[in-house]
């Protein structure tokens, strides 16, 4: 039986098969084949075109190479685009190997690790950097990230304290707060983290884009959703870009029941994967045209990260498997897979989810065992987990 | 830096929100000549060479024209093509554009010259965009007479050997009867439809009640007309959608099948039609080829072996018929006059698959899975 089904979707498929199946010559030469994501005249493209000629110049400067390196992972982060990253890694060409370089190198090349989820060789990178400058605030923040990562909760808190003697108040109690928040405390942890914010008025827009999305995650959790709405637009009131806070800000929305609302504020955000994936679940939701489209798109994505051997995705793979695709034994493999590597809230909920449509509670159970053990609060899982039990 | 250090905590570990610079590299070798398609990213190009000539942030086709010899130049230094270990020259010969999930990518097609007339292997030396972006990969993938291979060039591992020849056209002919031969054995819908049709074959039909033929002959005959029908019927429509000549909603086509199997199975438990079942059989094996078609469309048509292929997939589709008749024909002769055939499998088995028919009808007809 199963062949002719799956021999039917496959049909299905080529008949929607896109447009670009086969290379074009454009009609005339205005045709616009790309937008860049940055225009030539841009400030800050004029200062990443100054630091490259000055690495060009002396390609071992460290601290020219370790300034452009960071400006491109910084833009990175904002648009969403790995390409950076690569640009980045080039940057530090002369010190790939090297285990005496200084501080500052060894940092940087941590950072750019730990985005391509190289989290045991960006540890020691960050361990390395902390030698040579013990009060590493960067080396030490990271460090507390990747252990969240993983969830050693001991070691990340280890950090938070080491954080408290060098950084501003507000990052160690983000720090803290943000360990207290995953194992059980987040009522706790949402006070000292709003005390924290409002003891700072001045604070950059960054730090309180990053401080009002985690109090609105913290009061989603606690099951008070006019108060997460309240922090979310303050967020977004900021008018900072950045992916982060659109994907918890539609995850957010989602499971209010608002996919009207993710629609709006996504449409013109199909360039990122992580989006594009919550776009298309609502679209779905509201059996709105645009979602199949939109879910093919994200099937050859995920399709075409695969053909260069690597699954970084896996954790939004297996959302998109589930509640896109309606497979639930394909999303539990991924999602399992996925937990391996990431043991964060988003990826022990797809772990349930995925047990559940799949009926198969024994997959769940490294995640369950986690819940216990951290006593995590948040409604979702909670209930997913009930479910299983 | 301030922004950076507060983002450790939101950002480590998640998703990449795009895609990172791929180029798709793919080459066509027949043992004698190799052709080649680069398809590499205008974002990958705006940063290696400058294309946004006027800085708009927008990158035209009149732009990437302009700058097409530059990238030629820029791209073919940074690739290295020996066969049997001598250097081939490569030659631009077009520029194309396509659309990739991830956004526009130019696309370069080239000829290499190659000093030797014929050779077994390839050697692929890659370096394009490594010194920019030490994680940009050359995805690699070498077509030969059907046959595909596949590699990812990186930093690390910057070139690769394949092999240049094809399989021969013997190879690939029994490859497809082999694939024919598999998708009647897997294709239960055309299995079921064939059996629905020859379960009486070993009856004759007296007064609207059926009785045991008394001649192996006249079954076998039977048998033959309404074998061949299907074989006919099913291989013209076969071949003209292959072809592209005609072609059907697959919804509509499976449907159809679906449906010929109800109604091929129920004719057994209230016969309208015995005598003519040949023709039904020819009638329904029109719309049976274009599920064949399908399925051929899947396995991907060798534009240079177009008739192999298809009469390679025919030849396997008959051949697997056949062995499904021969091991009917002589035990339904056998039986034809005991009880557990009449009963249980003439009419409990039609019955049966008239039941799993019509569920697929519904599946396929409204698009929905039951089970």
């Amino acid at each position: 039986m199963l062949p002719i089904v799956h021999r039917f979707a496959a049909i299905a498929l080529l008949v929607a098969a896109p447009a670009w199946a086969a290379p074009y010559v454009p009609s005339e030469d205005a045709a616009v084949l790309e937008r860049l994501p940055t225009r030539r005249g841009d400030p800050a493209m004029a200062e990443l075109r100054r630091l490259r000629a000055a690495l060009a110049a002396a390609p071992t400067n460290s601290d020219t190479a370790t300034r452009l390196a960071q400006a491109y992972f910084d833009l990175a982060n904002a648009e969403g685009d790995p390409r950076y990253v690569g640009y980045a890694s080039a940057a530090l060409k002369p010190w790939e190997s090297s285990d005496d370089a200084p501080a500052e190198v060894l940092f940087t090349r941590g950072l750019l690790k730990q985005y391509r989820h190289d989290f045991a060789a960006a540890l020691k990178d960050f361990a390395g950097a902390i030698e040579r400058e013990p009060g590493h605030i960067g080396a030490h923040a990271w460090r507390a990230a990747i252990f969240m990562v993983q969830a050693d909760y001991r070691a990340a808190e280890r950090e938070c304290a080491a954080l408290t003697e060098i950084a501003s108040e507000l990052m160690s109690t983000g720090c803290i707060a943000y360990v207290e928040a995953t194992t059980g405390k987040t009522r706790a942890a949402y006070q000292r983290l709003a005390a924290a914010l409002e003891r700072r008025p001045n604070a950059s827009a960054e730090t309180r884009l990053w401080t009002l999305t985690r109090l609105a995650e913290m009061a989603w959790r606690l099951g008070d959703a006019a108060l997460a709405q309240r922090h979310f637009d303050e967020a977004l009131k900021l008018g900072v870009t950045d992916n982060f806070l659109l994907a918890a800000y539609a995850d957010f929305l989602l499971e209010q029941g608002r996919p009207k609302d993710v629609v709006t504020l996504l449409q013109d955000w199909v360039r990122s994967d992580t989006l594009l994936l919550r776009l298309a679940i609502a679209e779905q939701a509201l059996k709105l045209p645009g979602a199949r489209g939109h879910s093919q798109a994200l099937a050859e994505r995920f399709a075409a990260a695969g053909l260069r051997g690597e699954r970084l995705h896996m954790g939004e793979e297996a959302r998109f498997l589930l509640d896109v695709k309606g497979d639930a034994r394909a999303a539990l493999a991924v999602a399992a897979e996925n937990w391996k590597e990431q043991r964060e809230p988003r990826d022990a909920l797809i772990v349930l989810e995925a047990a559940i449509a799949a009926r198969d509670p024994k997959a769940a159970e490294p995640v369950l065992k986690w819940l216990d053990e951290t006593r995590f609060e948040g409604g979702r899982l909670r209930r997913a987990a009930a479910a299983l039990r | 830096m301030r922004a950076l250090l507060l983002a450790a905590l939101l950002a480590a570990g998640s998703a990449h929100a795009h895609k990172p610079s791929d180029s798709y590299l793919t080459l066509f070798a027949d043992g004698h000549s190799v052709r080649g398609q680069w398809d590499i990213a205008l974002r990958d190009l705006e940063y290696a060479v400058g294309l946004d000539a006027d800085g708009d942030g927008a990158i035209t086709w009149g732009e990437l024209k302009a700058k097409h010899a530059e990238i030629d130049a820029y791209a073919l230094a940074r690739l290295a093509l020996r066969a049997d270990g001598a250097a081939c020259e490569l030659q631009p010969a077009e520029h194309l554009v396509d659309e990739h999930s991830d956004g526009a990518y130019a696309v370069l097609r080239f000829a290499a010259r190659c000093p030797a007339e014929s050779f077994k292997a390839v050697a692929v030396e890659y370096s394009l965009f490594f010194d920019l972006d030490p994680t940009h990969r050359g995805l690699l993938r070498v077509e030969r007479n059907g046959d595909t291979t596949t590699g990812i060039l990186s930093p690390e591992r910057p070139s690769l050997e394949v092999s240049a020849e094809g399989r021969s056209r013997l190879h690939q002919f029994a490859d497809y009867v082999r694939e024919g031969v598999w998708h009647i054995w897997i294709g239960f819908d055309h299995i079921l439809f064939l059996v629905s049709l020859l379960l009486p074959s070993v009856f004759i039909l007296a007064n609207n009640q059926w009785a045991p033929a008394n001649r192996f002959r006249d079954t076998f005959w039977d048998v033959f007309k309404v074998a061949t029908s299907f074989t006919v019927a099913h291989s013209i429509t076969l071949s003209l959608a292959a072809l592209s000549v005609i072609t059907l909603p697959s919804r509509l086509v499976e449907s159809t099948i679906a449906l010929s199997v109800v109604l091929a199975a129920l004719n057994n438990i209230w016969p309208l039609v015995h005598g003519r079942r040949w023709a039904v059989a020819f009638g329904f094996g029109l719309i049976h080829g274009f599920g064949f078609a399908s399925v051929l469309a899947d396995l991907g048509l060798p534009r240079d072996a177009l008739l192999l292929a298809l009469v390679g997939f025919n030849v396997g589709v008959e051949l697997g018929q056949l062995a499904i008749i021969a091991a009917f024909l002589p035990l339904a002769f056998a039986l034809r006059d005991r009880w557990i055939y009449r009963r249980v499998v003439f009419v409990g088995g039609s019955a049966a698959i008239a039941l799993v028919a019509a569920l697929w009808l519904v599946e396929r007809a409204l698009d929905v899975k039951l089970y």
